[in-house]
């Protein structure tokens, strides 16, 4: 078993835990769906580099997703006005669907039959490669960096909009920082795990946590709980029924997410007055 | 140096018979249904695709990676079939046995004559395989060509039942020469009749059995059909009279039928695996099946 689940594992323990505290970021700012459109902005990057056949794996592709990706970025930052009329979910759903729609157009021009660029999008955890594994891990530390030395900022711009502005933060320009990120971490993950996965780990976890505790950090803790708990025990599901690991990890969460929203229920119930979280 | 060389062989060959049985592995179900008419009880077999999954896309689980390692024997088209899911399981796998050039490794495509090898190899020509089109199990003769080859490892590798392996190949070989007569002699009225698929997964079976199989709803191998090509095959099916449009069970079925309710023309299901379509357990069976009915098609 080891010698078959144990780069998974090492997958799921070394990197959900910064797709969780993004997922707290995106839950919070209500944009649940921007990894979906940034990972289909990127795949759609992919897609004009087969369209003009240029090395799937060469730096150049990257650089034509990476662009698509930052394309999007600008592109949520600049929708996500003050006062809009507009919710910023709709905008991102558009992307998401004229992204797709524009792929397929792509590729039936380019013609490429897609079993090579669905393999080179969506990945399937159970196959990782420690060398995947150790790059990603690598990118994420850096990320993760970013974000805790800019912490004061980018919670600031997710949590409480109204002070940002008060304060005279440049709001569009952190966006656009955060959004930019963000689809890096989201590719790079979608790569090796697929898109499901990507979006359970954004979601619930920081679903699970919003549950149960009111502070960012406690939550933060309550969802890298979960992210590990489910991420190990999905896969050993995966390996002990020989299911497709990366749905068993994502219905493994799904069952983790009623438990806790029972628990919360209850407790709510028996103690509605009472204080829900020990601040 | 003999008596080395014979030490060897000996060791070699206690070593086999210690584990009683061969661990085969196939990647598809008809590589996986010749494997058992020449291994028999003789060996372990698992299959990796099931006969009803799209041979371009298989979801890889757990067991694959433990089936491959703990393999003896695998079983692959060779031809690029499988090349979007088989590569980095075997990267996984790491089984020296069963690397490229190993006994342990049977490439079905190997010293079989590959149709349609594109002249160069453009992406603008859609979903193409480089080394030609990989669905050339579906004619018995070529079928024929890879069990012997699967026997021929077998044998190299489990010495002991060598004359085993050898025996059921013959009895393959013998069933599948009697069958292409009958085989033959209900396709004959149907000699150089056009018929549709929705893949280019046939032009082996065509080229065997004296139909044209070479319109299809696909535009390009991969592509989902669109409007202004199936507009295109609408009108060759009505002036050509096609009776016929074979659809596989992975296939959007619903197309086909659009097609045949403004043609006229049958849609019939057809498989490349036994086990794809009912009643069709083993190799013979499923040509037999694919036989009768396209031939009940055609009348």
């Amino acid at each position: 078993m080891w010698e078959v689940m144990f780069w998974p594992i090492v997958a799921c323990v070394l990197l959900p835990w910064l797709l969780v505290y993004l997922g707290l970021h995106v839950v919070q700012r209500g944009i649940i769906f921007i990894d979906i459109a940034m990972a289909q902005m990127a795949s759609l990057g992919i897609c004009l580099a087969v369209l003009l056949h240029l090395d799937l794996e060469s730096w150049t592709t990257f650089g034509i997703a990476l662009g698509f990706t930052l394309a999007g970025a600008a592109i949520f930052s600049v929708t996500g006005k003050r006062a809009s009329q507009i919710p910023q979910e709709a905008v991102i759903g558009i992307s998401y669907v004229v992204a797709a729609a524009a792929a397929v157009l792509l590729l039936s021009r380019a013609a490429e039959g897609d079993e090579e660029i669905k393999n080179m999008l969506v990945g399937n955890i159970l196959l990782v490669t420690p060398r995947e594994v150790w790059e990603r891990f690598a990118l994420f530390l850096a990320v993760g960096a970013l974000h805790f030395v800019l912490r004061k900022n980018f919670l600031l711009v997710s949590f409480d909009r109204g002070a940002a502005y008060a304060k005279g933060l440049r709001v569009r320009w952190w966006d656009f920082v955060f959004y930019a990120v963000f689809g890096l971490v989201v590719t790079s993950f979608v790569r090796i795990a697929g898109v499901l996965l990507v979006f359970s780990y954004l979601i619930v976890p920081a679903v699970c946590g919003i549950n149960l505790a009111r502070r960012t950090a406690n939550r933060l803790l309550i969802g890298w709980f979960i992210a590990l708990l489910g991420g190990v025990a999905g896969l050993f599901l995966s390996y002990w029924w020989d299911l497709p690991s990366g749905a068993a990890i994502v219905c493994t969460f799904g069952a983790l997410l009623i438990l806790i929203s029972l628990f919360a229920l209850w407790r709510h119930c028996r103690a509605p007055l009472g204080p829900r979280d020990s601040q | 140096m003999k008596r080395i060389l014979l030490l060897l062989t000996a060791i070699l060959a206690c070593s086999f018979s210690a584990h009683a049985k061969l661990n085969v592995v196939a990647t598809l179900p008809d590589f996986g249904s010749l494997a058992r008419e020449i291994g028999g009880d003789k060996i372990n077999l698992v299959v990796l695709a099931k006969p009803t999954e799209d041979p371009h896309f298989v979801d890889a689980r757990p067991s694959f990676v433990v089936s491959l390692r703990s393999a003896d024997v695998l079983i692959d088209g060779g031809a690029e079939l499988e090349l979007g899911w088989l590569p980095p399981l075997l990267q996984n796998a790491r089984n020296p046995k069963i690397e490229i050039g190993k006994p342990g490794r049977v490439q079905a495509s190997q010293g079989i004559h590959l149709m349609n090898v594109p002249a160069n190899v453009t992406r603008a020509a859609g979903d193409v395989h480089a080394l030609g089109n990989p669905h050339f199990a579906a004619d018995p003769i070529i079928a024929k060509a890879i069990a012997q080859h699967i026997a021929q490892s077998f044998s190299a590798l489990d010495p002991a039942n060598a004359a085993f392996y050898e025996a059921n190949y013959k009895k393959f070989e013998a069933s599948i020469n009697a069958k292409l007569q009958e085989w033959g002699a209900a396709m004959s009225p149907f000699k150089g009749q056009q018929v549709v698929a929705y893949h280019d997964s046939w032009p082996y079976f065509a080229h065997r059995f004296g139909v044209n199989i070479d319109i299809f709803l696909e535009p390009k191998p991969g592509i989902p059909p669109s409007p202004s090509h199936l507009t295109e095959v609408i009108a060759q099916i009505k002036t050509q009279k096609v009776k016929a449009i074979i659809v596989e069970p992975f296939h959007d079925r619903r197309i086909a039928e659009k097609v045949a309710s403004t043609t006229g023309a049958k849609v019939v299901e057809f498989s490349q695996f036994p086990g794809g379509l009912p009643g069709t357990d083993s190799y013979v069976k499923l040509i037999d099946t694919l036989v009768s009915r396209l031939a009940a098609a055609l009348k």
